[in-house]
């Protein structure tokens, strides 16, 4: 489904080149849980970034379903990553304008929608608070915002960044059980330092200094 | 361990939660869910950010369609105090009595129009007041019948009072002027006494003629016996406005150049044009450096709110939307509160103007066009320019926006 083919992530800081990824050759399979686990700065975050398109490598490639990310335009990237992919990050990012439901509703938008994004929220124990506005939610319940966002239209594939960090344990693993529970058919890449949190995942990748280290 | 009575009260407070929560649900439900991402709902959740934008350009709009509306009420006003020459052409031997039968019958002969009527009246000069100070303006003396069809040409239907009479130190004036100089029947609109509004006698308002148009008329019999040199003039009416428009621009040119001195009503307005036209390009100097620092401060406000909103875009492109998406929404916004604040600004405008006239101006007779197009179209550069600012500071901004930067913390 996604392959990164020796793909390697470079930049340069004060005039050396840095490798925040370096040769990595990964699959993500169909309907698959990869977990990606490393120490802070061992460069999971690029991956996950170069895995969805947000990043594009400095060499190497990166293919969606056979198509090249690297050759792919920037439209139609954003095009790919709002219709087939979906996304938590560490942080519980929300507008601070619009509802729960809104917010569930930005990744998709269209009325068509709003049964499906009721009931995600419903699943995720936020029903009663589709119309509440993020500051009257706790941590926990933004990051299951967030989920319910990422998972809104069944997306082929979520990515999902250290989505507990800002959580305490048992919030964090509800909610990487919830993403992995409720995923349906589609592919979860998780990245975090924590492998507590990857109990459930079908494969688990390590990174060191940007290299890949080996799967289990 | 918890008593009975607790575990009742316990489970009475879930089951009223549980209600709640129930409701909620239900509620939520029914509740209409707006289109997140329409500039209408960021605008309208955001009132403590839109309303200030708004009100700037209400504000600028309101200052320069004020400015405009007050300074174009200075020609606005010699327009409307001197309307009465549109239905005239006046002409004055210039203190050769000997000139006028002659002038007359040149002017009989040849003019390009029909003559309706032609006037010998008696001019003596009076005051009358307006924004901008005192204005010279004209007391006609004129015979029992002309002063009838004077008042009828100048659109008089009623006369309160009476006309003067033969010899009589007597006037009728036009409701303008009777506000303008506060005169009632009764009331002195010349005296001894007075420089600018001087007669030999106290001239007694007698009539009060209801129509739009300015004018004093006394007694050409009284004028004649009173006042110094012994002069008379001419006023030749056409039959209606298109050849009297024409007749003035012939009499102009037949005597340009000779002792006669012919008035006409395209003289006004293009002597006022001339006057005015200094002060004009002023104000447009003005007003463009006025419409350059609002826009210049629209601009600062608009990016500050936009960088309050980095993570918004950051999120949205991250998860998807493309910078174009992204661009259109922001500019979609701009366009809305800044054809808001204009439309805004152009109806409290027109309201302030309104109001200004009935409160300030109408009670004095003082002239103000409510409906000053060009007042108006000087605030179109407002929204034009901040538009531009705002649309170019927008795709400066998506230029070289990095979403990653937003999504791990970097750039908030």
């Amino acid at each position: 489904m996604i392959r990164a083919e020796a793909a390697s992530l470079a930049y340069l800081d004060q005039g050396r080149k840095v490798y925040a990824c370096q040769e990595i050759d990964l699959g993500v399979q169909e309907n698959e849980f990869l977990g990606i686990l490393g120490p802070s700065g061992s460069g999971k975050s690029s991956l996950l970034y170069l895995l969805s398109g947000l990043k594009i490598p400095t060499s190497g490639d990166v293919l969606y379903n056979g198509a090249s990310l690297t050759k792919m335009p920037e439209e139609e990237r954003s095009r790919l990553r709002i219709g087939e992919f979906g996304f938590v990050f560490q942080q519980p990012y929300l507008l601070g304008y619009l509802t729960s439901l809104e917010n569930v509703l930005v990744s998709k938008p269209g009325e068509s929608r709003v049964d499906e994004a009721m009931e995600l929220l419903d699943r995720l124990g936020l029903g009663h608070k589709t119309h509440r506005h993020p500051h009257e939610l706790s941590g926990g319940e933004r990051q299951r915002v967030c989920v319910a966002r990422a998972l809104l239209g069944f997306p082929k594939v979520v990515f999902a960044d250290e989505p507990t960090a800002a959580l305490d344990h048992s919030n964090g693993l509800s909610v990487v059980k919830l993403l992995n529970g409720m995923r349906a058919n589609g592919s979860l890449v998780m990245v975090t330092h924590d492998p507590s949190m990857l109990e459930e995942a079908d494969r688990i990748v390590r990174l060191a200094d940007g290299r890949l280290l080996h799967s289990n | 361990m918890r008593s009975s009575s607790d575990t009742e009260g316990t489970s009475e407070t879930d089951n009223r939660n549980a209600k709640d929560a129930q409701s909620e649900v239900q509620l939520s439900r029914k509740r209409r869910v707006l289109r997140p991402l329409a500039p209408s709902t960021y605008l309208l959740r955001n009132a403590g950010k839109t309303i200030p934008l708004t009100a700037v350009i209400v504000l600028a709009v309101m200052l320069v369609s004020g400015i405009i509306a007050m300074i174009d009420s200075i020609p606005y006003s010699i327009r409307i105090v001197y309307r009465y020459a549109k239905e005239e052409t006046g002409i004055t031997p210039r203190g050769d009595p000997s000139l006028l039968p002659q002038l007359v019958s040149t002017i009989k002969e040849h003019s390009p129009v029909r003559i309706e009527r032609i006037i010998i009246c008696r001019a003596s000069s009076a005051i009358v007041r307006s924004i901008v100070g005192k204005w010279p303006f004209v007391m006609l003396g004129l015979t029992q019948d002309d002063m009838r069809y004077y008042a009828a040409r100048q659109g008089c239907g009623r006369v309160i009072g009476r006309y003067p009479n033969p010899g009589a130190p007597e006037a009728i004036v036009s409701r303008p002027v009777a506000k303008n100089l506060g005169l009632k029947i009764g009331s002195t609109v010349l005296k001894p006494d007075d420089i600018e509004n001087y007669a030999p006698d106290k001239i007694k308002v007698v009539g009060i003629a209801e129509t739009d148009r300015w004018f004093m008329i006394d007694s050409i019999e009284y004028q004649r016996d009173n006042y110094f040199p012994p002069v008379d003039d001419a006023l030749i009416f056409a039959h209606n406005s298109v050849d009297q428009n024409k007749l003035d621009h012939w009499t102009v040119k037949k005597f340009k150049g000779q002792r006669p001195l012919v008035f006409a009503y395209f003289q006004i307005e293009q002597n006022t044009r001339e006057m005015f036209a200094t002060l004009y390009l002023i104000l447009n100097v003005v007003i463009s450096a006025l419409a350059l620092v609002i826009t210049f401060m629209m601009g600062m406000l608009m990016n500050i709110y936009q960088s309050q909103r980095l993570v918004e875009f950051g999120l949205l492109q991250a998860i998807g939307y493309t910078k174009h998406q992204l661009l259109r929404r922001v500019l979609l916004e701009s366009v809305s509160v800044i054809a808001l604040g204009w439309l805004l600004g152009l109806i409290l405008t027109f309201g302030l103007l309104n109001l200004a006239s009935k409160v300030l101006m109408e009670p004095k007779a003082y002239s103000l066009d409510v409906f000053d197009v060009q007042a108006y179209c000087y605030t179109i550069p407002i929204p034009l320019s901040i538009l531009i600012v705002a649309t170019f500071t927008v795709i400066l901004r998506f230029r070289k926006f990095d979403p990653v930067g937003v999504v791990e913390r970097r750039l908030v």
